[in-house]
């Protein structure tokens, strides 16, 4: 057993942090926040900037472009980039185009990679439905050959960036009479397609997502990915790399440093209460838990290990642990804990404790929810009976 | 980084796994605690196959191991709950060595390795912290003093105790026998300790101040590993358990409640074996931290009581009779966590330095 960093793991980081203060800029943070998800042009820049380095195929093969490296980069870029509250992420990069690697033909690699590199392909995700979230497979958007073209007729929810994207990534129906999981397929959707319609749907926590509709939309027969029929395996697919980063610890890390700092200049006294000490003591416990479970998680995938209830358990512990952090924030800080961050009074941390706590919930079932996750500890992890 | 066992790691692990089961059935630990006695036995046994040895080095007559494979010693030993002073006995040897090198704490190592010397810390006192010393050796080396909570202290040869010598703080070695009168402590534990005087008895000074800070951080790593132990030992049974137990036509093990319990009580038993070999391993490298040891021990003791009754909970009626043998592991589980700082001392300790600057991607600063 060794639990130390090996030195590159380290200069890695080291260069990470020189890239990232280059960057993050007031505009760019403002960028972020007040469009949250979306890509503005700093943003914009910033993921080109992220994508010329190679970071985000970190752990593809060279043979595709990547940079074929152990996962602990990885993971070492992805808590990086949380500490310092980055918009590195990109759905399209991180889960779109290995599934296109992995399940595409030849001439949809040659099609979308190289525009997904560019920044100029950006995927929008159409799996949930009203009425299948959790359990996905009951998915009703119905896909139907007719001569050379798919005819899609149907509704997804929860398309989040469908408002900024030049595609959209759609598990339909193609075959009702087989078994749920068995009859779907995997389609790409140009988002200006005929028949295409995107309504907004906007969280409490001030973050935007959609509903799309599908009226009789055309594609060539060329769109669909992988196998007819065997949309499910792509759906489910995620390479294992991809969860390395999947529930960090250092974002959770950053809101402990920023409250810390935060009594430190604006209630000195309260940070020498020895009750407040106490809690803040707690939290400090609770974000070693998550590190150890983040860490265990990434040395696992890192050697080649399948162990899911590791994921589970990171993911389950980490977005709890953003609730209790950003609730413990709040509660010490009272009235001025509530202040939003454009609120006519400086907000603490520009209001990130309240607007951390209005997200919560997002993680809690996002993802798959906390209760799948636990069973899947318990099914997957310790062989529980199903 | 490697969180896998090495090859010699996990021969350690199985090899100890199999000698146990073998030498130690449960009847014998039931009649041990009503006794109040210590596993005799066993101890012969691990003495003779020179398993004390295992973490030091092989000029003493040791293994070339270090903390983490004493850790590795401390969880299988506990996995039988057995009545044995592993841990304690280790601790003194190995804390003695670290901060006091040299040929008197080689000739102690190489004495508990024969199996020759079994020395025991013996640290507190009425107020139950580690850093109230009131017990005094005098100039020409006598020991006068009283200590509570000494774990194995009839079992042991000799104490470690922690003393004053011209108002210097110390760690002094002193032979059970004329002037050192143990009177039994009875516990939730179920193993032996005792509140000890000590009238005039002979005290050799082993070490200085750094000997009982020392002995303190591993003993404390150990304790965390103690309690992992006995946390893993309850989920395993309560997966089994579950998975056989039937009520209205099915496991109760696939009820969805169940498994949920199961699920948490997993996350924080890993979580807790991470924290506690870290410190290990760190202790190991000399870049433990006071707090980092606080925190391992903190995350272990905080989650196990519930833990434990959740093991309980889910077992009903058939866990909670001692016919069966899940409460060992709560008995011993819940006393751990009270050992060398439960979960409030060691928050104390943390909440000195919440303010310090931490690279969270480690357990340093």
């Amino acid at each position: 057993m060794d639990f130390s960093w090996e030195p590159e793991f380290l200069t890695f980081r080291d260069e990470l942090a020189a890239f990232i203060r280059e960057w993050r800029t007031p505009e760019l943070l403002d960028e972020y926040r007040s469009n949250h998800g979306a890509v503005g042009p700093r943003i914009q820049a910033f993921q080109a900037a992220i994508n010329e380095k190679g970071w985000s195929r970190m752990c593809w093969p060279e043979a595709y472009g990547g940079l074929g490296r152990n996962p602990l980069y990885q993971f070492m870029f992805v808590e990086t980039m949380e500490y310092w509250g980055m918009p590195y992420g990109n759905l399209t990069y991180t889960s779109i185009a290995p599934a296109i690697m992995q399940h595409g033909s030849e001439e949809q690699k040659k099609e979308y990679l190289p525009g997904i590199f560019a920044g100029k392909i950006r995927f929008a995700i159409g799996y949930s439905e009203p009425n299948a979230g959790t359990d996905l497979a009951a998915l009703r958007t119905r896909a139907i050959r007719v001569g050379d073209e798919w005819v899609i007729n149907g509704q997804k929810i929860w398309t989040s960036l469908a408002e900024h994207a030049t595609h959209l990534w759609l598990a339909a129906r193609t075959d009702p009479d087989l078994p749920r999981h068995q009859g779907i397929s995997l389609f790409i959707v140009p988002i200006d397609a005929k028949g295409v319609s995107i309504r907004p749907l906007i969280g409490f926590s001030g973050t935007r997502t959609n509903e799309t509709f599908y009226d009789d939309v055309r594609i060539p027969a060329a769109n669909l990915v992988g196998k007819l029929n065997g949309g499910w395996q792509i759906v489910m697919h995620a390479l294992n790399h991809e969860r390395v980063g999947l529930s960090p610890v250092s974002n959770l890390a950053r809101l402990y440093d920023e409250l810390v700092a935060h009594l430190a200049e604006k209630r000195p006294d309260a940070l020498r209460d020895p009750v407040i000490r106490r809690r803040l003591a707690q939290a400090k416990v609770e974000l070693f838990r998550q590190r150890a479970l983040a860490v265990q998680n990434a040395f696992t995938i890192a050697t080649g290990g399948i162990k899911p209830a590791e994921a589970s358990m990171t993911k389950i512990h980490g977005s709890e642990l953003r609730f209790t952090l950003s609730n413990l924030a709040m509660d010490l800080l009272g009235r001025y804990g509530a202040l939003a961050r454009d609120g006519g009074a400086p907000a603490p941390a520009d209001g990130r404790f309240e607007s951390t706590w209005r997200a919560s919930p997002i993680l809690r079932f996002g993802g798959g929810t906390n209760e799948l996750q636990r069973t899947i500890i318990a099914t997957r992890g310790l062989g529980m009976p199903r | 980084m490697n969180l896998e066992l090495t090859e010699t790691q996990s021969q350690i692990r199985n090899t100890l796994r199999e000698l146990i089961e073998k030498e130690v059935p449960f009847a014998r630990v039931r009649e041990l605690e009503a006794s109040g006695r210590s596993d005799e036995i066993l101890w012969r046994r691990l003495v003779e196959q020179g398993w004390l040895g295992t973490p030091f080095a092989s000029e003493l007559g040791g293994g070339d191991g270090g903390l983490v494979e004493a850790g590795l010693l401390v969880e299988e030993v506990m996995r039988r709950a057995a009545i044995v002073p592993v841990a304690e006995v280790l601790a003194c040897a190995l804390a003695v060595l670290r901060s006091a090198p040299g040929e008197r704490a080689n000739a102690l190592a190489r004495d508990v390795i024969a199996g020759e010397v079994r020395p025991v810390p013996a640290l507190l006192e009425a107020s139950d912290r580690f850093g109230d010393v009131e017990a005094v050796v005098t100039a020409e080396g006598r020991l006068t003093g009283e200590k509570l909570f000494v774990d194995y202290a009839e079992f042991a040869t000799h104490h470690l105790v922690a003393a004053r010598e011209a108002n210097e703080i110390g760690l002094f070695l002193v032979a059970r026998g004329a002037g050192v009168e143990c009177e039994p402590l009875r516990a939730i534990g179920r193993t032996p300790q005792s509140r000890v005087r000590y009238q005039s008895a002979p005290a050799e000074r082993l070490t200085r101040a750094q000997g009982l800070s020392e002995l303190v951080q591993i003993s404390r790593a150990l304790a965390a590993v103690q309690i992992v132990s006995c946390m893993q030992r309850s989920l395993e049974m309560t997966v089994a358990y579950t998975s056989v137990r039937e009520q209205f036509g099915q496991a109760i093990g696939s009820f969805q409640a169940v498994q949920h319990h199961a699920a948490n009580m997993a996350t924080w038993v890993t979580s807790a074996r991470f924290l506690a070999y870290e410190a290990l391993f760190d202790l190991e490298q000399g870049t433990a931290s006071e707090e980092q040891v606080a925190i391992a021990k903190a995350a272990a003791s905080e989650k196990a009581p519930e833990v434990l009754m959740l093991g309980h909970q889910l077992h009903g009626g058939q866990g909670f009779i001692e016919e069966n043998d899940l409460y060992f592991f709560t008995l011993r589980g819940r006393d751990r966590c009270l050992a060398w700082g439960g979960h409030e001392e060691c928050l104390e300790l943390v909440s000195r330095t919440v303010e310090r600057k931490q690279d969270w991607l480690r357990a340093s600063a």
